[in-house]
């Protein structure tokens, strides 16, 4: 890529909420040791919504998510939830949450699904019936194993039955699919539908592009412990420059000309070869007729949410990289 | 709360390997090593029979067992697993997870306590003066059981995972030899006797000894022992509240 534009406008979109916000982080600071974690984080969620929280290893998301449960204190800046601290709001059944599940192993060893999800349903100031969660989250024909022999995928719907045990009203979710295959996955996120349909407000972390593509109404890019993008996926596509244009010239480009173009977000020229990125496919290549080029085999095409969020990364750390 | 303590407890019971430590080990070392010994055989320097020495021992030693193993590895794999942090996701008070820790551990105690009594009193015949006697040996090993159990709380928060074992198994063993509950002190050099009348399991057993003697537990044993508990409690809600800040 030799030309980005910065992605623009970050933070929240402005929203006509009417309720107040379910979490709230306002100029939240965060750091281990010299390593900044979270740097003056704004975010707000709001009722009802279904929101993944996207970004690279160490962006900065399971800090966010440790410091909305309450797991960790921010070291300036303020965490609500439910206009009241994480510890109090999970006091009282407000947010069910599963964690990312640990290297040996999360659960309570030595004990059968049922009686794990009973315990789940019991400390929950609004439990449902036991059977109702297992049966909800599909474990009800192994409701009888033991918590710690079952596979990645099993044990990761048990995880998800111990955190939607009870009326919560906000649902947690770090990196929820990790170790399932493609059916259960499918099966997962359909669970998640019905509760988001239901009007709770659903927050998960996770790096499956495609997930936040197909399940969120709104997406949070992370990076460095801040928000670089926040939008539906279609506007972070948008944001990024949602469409790549490629053609051949007969002649060598003219490259300032080019850099001109309405709408252009990223141009690369090698040889007679041109690819650029534009958030106005159609008004970047009436320019390119309008310049008196004459583009072969011209191609346009969408981006992905992949690309589209290695782009809005990328131009957010070349910068800062080049300026060491 | 109170179903996490039942499944503590039930997951505890359902352990082979650890209800074969806390129960029939105890058992079978009280047979192995006093088995031998006749009635009327005194330990040395006490006025205390083979088997009555070696019943309080082991029963203490059992005890010490299933409060101490269980709970110290447990919390160092659960804290390192996630478990700990997924429980404090859910309306559990704080505190929860150790008070079901200990009540677990505090029913556990209870088999491998009277266990050796019943193999004493049929296999060699143990009797005491008067039946509040076994009462009051199951009651006071039971409650001094508290000590060790705190200090199982703490060494599950100060160790991880790799290093909770090794660390539990030379403070167990120390303890235990050291204090006596494996044979009688007396038969140890006398600058190791004196290092190990100040540990708490030497006043653990003491209780018991007293009590089989038709006395009441010495005051200092009673002291030492409220001392210990202070101590490793404080030591555990310490390791406990610093763990919480940084999970």
């Amino acid at each position: 890529m030799t030309a980005t534009t910065a992605p623009s406008a970050t933070g929240d979109r402005a929203r006509t909420a009417a309720a107040p916000p379910v979490v709230s982080f306002t100029g939240v600071n965060k750091s281990y040791g010299t390593v900044r974690a979270v740097a003056d984080l704004e975010l707000h969620l709001h009722p009802g919504e279904t929101i993944a929280l996207l970004g690279p290893n160490g962006a900065g998301k399971s800090s966010t998510l440790d410091l909305l449960l309450g797991l960790r204190t921010p070291d300036s800046g303020r965490v609500e939830v439910f206009g009241t601290t994480p510890q109090q709001a999970i006091a009282r059944g407000h947010v069910g949450a599963m964690l990312q599940s640990g290297v040996t192993g999360c659960l309570m060893e030595g004990v059968t699904v049922r009686e794990l999800v009973r315990l789940a349903c019991d400390l929950h100031p609004h439990g449902y019936p036991v059977d109702e969660v297992l049966e909800r989250a599909g474990i009800t024909d192994i409701a009888g194993r033991k918590v710690n022999k079952l596979s990645g995928g099993q044990e990761q719907r048990v995880r998800f039955a111990f955190a939607t045990a009870g009326a919560s009203d906000l649902i947690v979710l770090d990196e929820p699919t990790t170790g399932m295959d493609v059916a259960s996955r499918q099966t997962f996120w359909g669970t998640m539908r019905e509760q988001a349909r239901q009007g709770r407000t659903i927050l998960f972390a996770t790096h499956y592009l495609e997930e936040a593509d197909e399940i969120a109404d709104r997406v949070i890019v992370l990076h460095r412990g801040r928000v670089l993008a926040d939008g539906s996926s279609a506007e972070i596509k948008a944001m990024a420059g949602a469409r790549r244009i490629s053609f051949t010239l007969d002649g060598p480009p003219d490259e300032a000309a080019l850099r001109a173009l309405p709408a252009l977000t990223g141009l690369d020229v090698s040889g007679r070869t041109v690819r650029m990125r534009s958030t106005d496919a159609d008004a970047t290549v009436h320019a390119v007729y309008g310049l008196g080029l004459y583009p072969r085999g011209l191609e346009v095409a969408g981006l992905g949410l992949e690309q589209a969020f290695l782009a809005i990364t990328d131009a957010a750390t070349t910068p800062e990289e080049a300026g060491r | 709360m109170t179903t996490l303590i039942k499944l503590e407890i039930l997951r505890a019971l359902r352990n082979r390997k650890f209800m074969f430590f806390t129960v029939i080990y105890p058992s079978a070392l009280f047979l192995m090593i006093a088995g031998s010994s006749g009635k009327t055989d005194l330990v040395p320097g006490t006025r205390l029979s083979m088997p009555l020495y070696y019943m309080v021992a082991m029963a203490s030693f059992g005890a010490l067992t299933a409060v101490l193993m269980g709970n110290s590895e447990r919390i160092a794999k659960e804290r390192e697993g996630g478990w700990v942090r997924q429980l404090r996701l859910t309306s559990l008070p704080g505190r929860g997870y150790v008070m079901a820790k200990i009540a677990s551990a505090a029913v556990a105690t209870l088999p491998s306590i009277v266990v050796v009594f019943i193999v004493a009193a049929a296999a060699k015949g143990v009797r005491l003066g008067a039946a509040w006697e076994w009462i009051a040996l199951t009651g006071a090993i039971w409650a001094g059981s508290l000590v060790f159990a705190a200090l199982g709380v703490a060494i599950g928060y100060l160790a991880s995972g790799d290093a909770v074992r090794p660390l539990t198994m030379i403070i167990y063993f120390g303890l235990s030899i050291l204090g006596g509950l494996w044979m009688p002190t007396t038969t140890y050099p006398r600058w190791l006797q004196n290092v190990g009348d100040w540990l708490p399991t030497h006043a653990y057993a003491a209780l018991g000894q007293a009590i089989e003697l038709g006395n009441a537990p010495h005051l200092k044993d009673v002291a030492l022992l409220a001392a210990y508990l202070v101590l490793f409690a404080g030591a555990a809600a310490w390791l406990y509240r610093k763990d919480t800040r940084t999970a």
